[in-house]
């Protein structure tokens, strides 16, 4: 009961709090924190072994004392990013349930995303002068959070598969085997690829947009400067203003 | 003037300050050549004074069809043998002058099969023990893979870490043949052991795997394909023949591995539509998709920023702004 209500009295996603919206509250934030440092832990045990032939990478498993602790490490922290997910599923069950929280409708694709994004490009490409106008969550984050749902899968799937291959193998054809080890090196390229070319720019982005702090720190801090959340997502901050006017007469 | 004390006591002192100097230049000249000398306690036995002689490496000898034939042998390398502390005499007999010289291949390993019998014996039934029986050079011997100059004198214990037969060694000491395609391509064998192996889970465990003697506990090319006892792929006999064979051979390090864990496991081959269909179209995909996804984020990054940019460069608004909300 007591946990419940201090969820409570913390702000809710959404709510003005002095010059600031509340973007992402302290267990969203805490689950992004975990996320983000298992992630670095596995690509850097990991890629090594992509890489086997480099001599940065001889250097780097030489470093950690060779394959057999980089290993260990890889299989720990795989653990602690499952545990990641595990503890979102709970926390979206728990807040809508237990806090009656309103479902994250917020979060799911829409055809005003496919439209968003055909307005961009034509923003993009000088065809139309405005950008579109976002909402809570424009396509790019959107897409940035349902790939996870893609990739976790994939990569926790093929990663049991490479733990315990003979398991694997008694289960499933043999062929699953090569094929896991095939899948786990690919689909770590591709999202270690995305979070270095597509995720750190459009989180360092402001950088080069307005002068504020070189990141977009609402990921970390949990709010945004409201002058800043009319500019980046109109649709949700006129509907909040309209909400704060509402309530305060 | 010599008698006085004060002057008798002053030339001690000096010589004593001449003595201490002397004794400390000394003390460093000497722990500098003992620090920068190799010091190495393991001196090959030469009981007989072969070495007297044969380390001269000018010495060399014509031998029945008139070539001359080098007697020489490399000191630095046989005092890092396995075989350091027997007597020459032990391999060239007690009357080393009237032996034949040189060796042929298969005496070589004759010699080493005169202590090392059960080796011998094993690797006669091998593949490359079979062909050295016809005659064929190519073949790897005793030296070929315990030396790593091929050089019988300098035969290294397996447990050392610079032995080319020590584990971490292993696929590169195979390569030296097994990696040569013109070598090979007389044999048959087109897949590229080495490259294929080292691509492969085992291969890239043993190169960034701890050079431990407790942790060489993966496989390298002779788990599966055996030591002195290899036999050709081809034969039924062979460890990696037939997936009942292969299948056993993968659970002498995976328990309980049992037939279909050997079926999926790809061996030397890649993965194309005819082996391992499924791996190599699922491997297809992902290539593509991941092409796609970056290929797709890139444009992106690309776009955002050509809006990005000049906003920023521009210092005035200009009197004609763009409806973009600020």
């Amino acid at each position: 009961m007591a946990v419940a209500a201090k969820a409570k009295s913390q702000p809710i996603q959404g709510t003005i709090v002095g010059d600031q919206v509340v973007r992402f509250d302290a267990h969203q934030r805490a689950q992004h924190i975990i996320m983000l440092s298992s992630f670095l832990v596995l690509a850097l045990t990991g890629l090594p072994l992509k890489y086997a032939d480099l001599g940065v990478s001889q250097w780097w498993i030489g470093f950690w004392g060779g394959i057999e602790n980089t290993r260990l490490f890889h299989r720990l922290f795989a653990a602690v990013m499952a545990a990641d997910c595990v503890y979102h599923a709970v926390y979206v069950v728990y807040s809508t349930r237990v806090l009656k929280r309103p479902f994250p409708y917020w979060m799911i694709p829409s055809v005003k995303d496919v439209r968003d994004m055909l307005g961009d490009m034509l923003y993009f490409f000088r065809i139309r002068e405005a950008r579109p106008k976002f909402d809570r969550f424009n396509y790019k984050e959107k897409f940035d959070y349902w790939a996870i749902f893609w990739g976790m899968p994939v990569m926790g799937g093929t990663g049991l598969v490479l733990t315990f291959p003979v398991v694997a193998a008694r289960l499933l054809p043999g062929w699953i085997v090569p094929l896991s080890l095939e899948v786990h090196s690919d689909e770590a390229l591709l999202a270690v690829g995305w979070i270095l070319l597509v995720h750190w720019f459009f989180a360092l982005r402001s950088l080069l947009s307005r002068p504020v702090f070189p990141l977009n720190s609402a990921m970390f801090s949990g709010t945004v400067p409201l002058e800043r959340y009319r500019h980046e997502h109109p649709l949700e901050y006129e509907r909040i203003v309209e909400q704060a006017k509402g309530e305060q007469p | 003037m010599e008698d006085t004390p004060g002057v008798n006591e002053q030339k001690e002192s000096s010589r004593m300050k001449v003595f201490l100097v002397m004794a400390g230049m000394a003390m460093a000249i000497l722990a500098a050549v003992l620090a920068f000398s190799k010091v190495d306690s393991a001196y090959a036995i030469d009981q007989t004074g072969c070495l007297s002689c044969h380390s001269n490496y000018k010495m060399t000898k014509a031998n029945g069809q008139g070539q001359q034939v080098s007697l020489y042998v490399a000191e630095e390398a046989l005092q890092a043998s396995a075989h350091r502390y027997i007597d020459c005499t032990t391999c060239h007999t007690t009357k080393p002058h009237e032996v034949p010289t040189p060796l042929t291949k298969l005496s070589l390993a004759q010699k080493c099969g005169s202590c090392h019998d059960y080796q011998f014996q094993v690797h006669r039934e091998s593949v490359h023990g079979q062909q050295l029986l016809r005659g064929n050079l190519d073949v790897a011997t005793c030296v070929d893979c315990h030396s790593p100059t091929g050089n019988p004198h300098s035969v290294i214990r397996v447990l050392e870490a610079q032995a080319p037969a020590y584990k971490k060694n292993q696929a590169q000491t195979c390569g030296k043949c097994h990696g040569n395609e013109e070598l090979m391509s007389r044999y048959g064998i087109v897949e590229k052991v080495y490259e294929s192996y080292m691509r492969s889970f085992h291969g890239k465990a043993t190169r960034l795997g701890s050079s431990d003697l407790s942790k060489l506990d993966k496989a390298s090319c002779i788990n599966c394909h055996g030591t002195h006892d290899i036999k050709s792929v081809s034969d039924p006999v062979a460890r990696v023949a037939g997936l009942e064979n292969l299948a056993r051979t993968c659970e002498s390090c995976h328990p309980g591995a049992g037939m279909e864990f050997a079926k999926g496991f790809p061996g030397h081959e890649e993965a194309s539509p005819k082996h391992l269909p499924a791996v190599y179209y699922v491997g297809r995909f992902f290539v593509w998709l991941t092409a796609g996804v970056l290929a797709f984020g890139a444009m992106m990054v690309t776009l955002e920023l050509t809006r990005l940019i000049p906003i920023n460069i521009k210092v005035k608004p200009r009197k004609k702004a763009r409806p973009r909300e600020k």
